[in-house]
Order: C-alpha cells, then sequence, then structure tokens
C-alpha cells in the first residue's frame, strides 16, 4: 500500500474512534422506558444498605443500581444518587455489587455497569439506564430538577 | 490485582500516548517495507502493556513519567481512584496487541493492523472520552466465563 493510502487509513480510523466516542457520550446515560416491567425481590438481589438489609422501596422512587469492582464510574454514580436521596423526598439508591452476584447479571440481561434499574414505589420497574446517568436522565426520572 | 488508590488522569495520559503509540504501528503495518518496524514498535508497546497489567500503573513508565512531569502541573486529584480497573484494561490491551504481534510474527499483516486498530480505538476513547473498559466488558467477559471475579 502506498504511503498515502495509509495517511488515509489512519485518518479514516482516528474519524471513526472519535464519531464513536461522541455517539457514546450522547447516549450514555439515559434512560429507556420499560413496559410491563418485572417486580423486584428485595431479598433476591441481597439489598443491604449501610450494612443493615433493606427492607421497603422509596416512598416515591427506588433506583436500584447494578456496579461491579471494576467500574470506577459506578463510584460516581452512586455518590450523586446518595446525594439525591438526602435532598429528594421519597428517594431511595439500592447498590448492589454484581462482581460475586453474576446469577443477577444473567437474570436481568446487564452487559455493562454502571446499569440502574428505576422503580416505583412498588418496586416495579419502569425504566433503566445504562452507564453513568445524565443530570437530565435524572431530573425526568424523579419529576423535578436536580439542585 | 491488590488494591490502590491512584490518581485517575495516570492511567488516560498512559493511554494517550498509548494510543499515539498504536496509529503510529497501524500505518507503519500497512506498507511492506516499515512491516518490520511496526512489528516492533507492537513488541514494546506490549512489553509495556505487561508491566502495566501485572505490575500495575505505578512502576509503568508512562506512570512514572506522569509523576515526574506532568503531576506537578496539575492541581490535586477531585478523588483517588481504585487501580483495578485500569489494570484489567492493561491486560485486555495486552491480549489484543499480543494476539496481533503473533500473527506479525506469522507475516500475517491483516491481522496485526486489525488488532492494533482494535488496542488503538479502546485507548483513544479512554483517553479523550474516559471511556472504561472495565465498565463496558468486564460483567461480559465475566457472564461468559472467560474470567473469574
Amino acid at each position: 500500500m502506498p504511503a498515502d493510502s495509509g495517511l488515509v487509513a489512519i485518518i479514516g480510523l482516528l474519524l471513526l474512534a472519535t464519531v464513536f466516542g461522541f455517539v457514546w457520550k450522547a447516549t450514555t446515560g439515559r434512560s429507556k422506558r420499560i413496559r410491563g416491567g418485572v417486580q423486584i425481590d428485595l431479598k433476591e438481589i441481597g439489598a443491604t444498605k449501610n450494612g443493615l438489609p433493606v427492607t421497603a422501596f422509596g416512598e416515591h422512587t427506588t433506583f436500584l443500581q447494578f456496579s461491579s469492582e471494576m467500574c470506577p464510574v459506578c463510584k460516581q454514580t452512586a455518590k450523586i444518587f446518595e446525594e439525591l436521596e438526602k435532598t429528594s423526598h421519597g428517594v431511595l439508591h439500592i447498590e448492589v455489587d454484581l462482581t460475586h452476584r453474576l446469577d443477577l447479571a444473567e437474570k436481568f440481561g446487564i452487559l455493562q455497569t454502571p446499569t440502574t434499574l428505576v422503580l416505583d414505589s412498588n418496586g416495579i420497574v419502569k425504566s433503566r439506564i445504562g452507564g453513568a446517568p445524565k443530570t437530565s436522565t435524572i431530573e425526568e426520572e424523579i419529576g423535578h430538577f436536580v439542585i | 490485582m491488590s488494591k490502590k488508590e491512584i490518581d485517575p488522569r495516570g492511567p488516560r495520559f498512559g493511554a494517550a500516548i498509548t494510543a499515539v503509540l498504536l496509529l503510529i504501528v497501524v500505518y507503519l503495518s500497512l506498507s511492506p517495507s516499515t512491516f518490520s518496524v511496526a512489528i516492533s514498535l507492537l513488541g514494546i508497546i506490549v512489553a509495556l502493556f505487561a508491566i502495566g497489567a501485572f505490575l500495575g500503573n505505578s512502576k509503568h513508565p508512562y506512570g512514572y513519567l506522569f509523576k515526574r512531569l506532568v503531576r506537578p502541573l496539575l492541581q490535586a486529584p477531585k478523588e483517588l481512584e481504585d487501580s483495578r480497573p485500569p489494570q484489567f484494561a492493561q491486560l485486555v490491551g495486552l491480549l489484543v496487541a499480543g494476539t496481533g504481534l503473533v500473527l506479525g510474527g506469522f507475516d500475517i499483516q491483516l491481522g496485526l493492523t486489525i488488532a492494533a486498530a482494535a488496542a488503538f480505538f479502546a485507548a483513544f476513547l479512554n483517553a479523550v472520552f474516559n471511556y472504561c473498559l472495565g465498565c463496558q466488558i468486564w460483567l461480559v467477559l465475566a457472564r461468559a466465563g472467560v474470567i473469574k471475579a
């Protein structure tokens, strides 16, 4: 291959990666509505908070965040939800580490972390957020602005 | 892999250098006259991935460069991050680039080019967009039984 077509090839590769990056940035962290979502069983998922088992859903919304050990973004996401829980009434955040619970990853078809399931007051899955949630996505879910 | 807390900008700085080098490998691999140079350069990259994967970012030359040259110019990091995810990314890089190196050794030009391009893709996305390989593929590989938790 002559040198100039090699140059075309690497510029093309660079463009491709750049476009992919922008598309990924734009689409990650958005929520997808789930019709006829399942009921979450808090016992089955082993939901704990501060070392204690979680026995009730948030009065308004529960953010069930699935994380893994290989995921720095999960920690940042958890921080945002923890903050939200403090400032918004009726919001509960539960984080479940899938590292040793691959059965749950299978059951809910989770491929990336963080993946967050948004539950209503009865624990029914209403929507699903793949990747670090955008602020606008969280605002849509709780129905008001995040301070 | 032992858990350590590191400046998250360190691995991204390293990924930027890796991305540039891999792009050069892709370019050199496309011409028969420079194919052997591409193999040598990819060999160096594979060795560096091995250091990152087995010894961690702190023992990596880029980690050292970051600490000595870049870090003093920056403000303190807002928060530290777990060292294991970037180490996992280095392991994936080692496997992909290593495969390319082996294929290149058997004179399979296209194999080397594709592997180097794939590794470039991940390194570039990590450096520029903070794309995290651990978040995206660890679970997929664990579910497929390729890696163990």
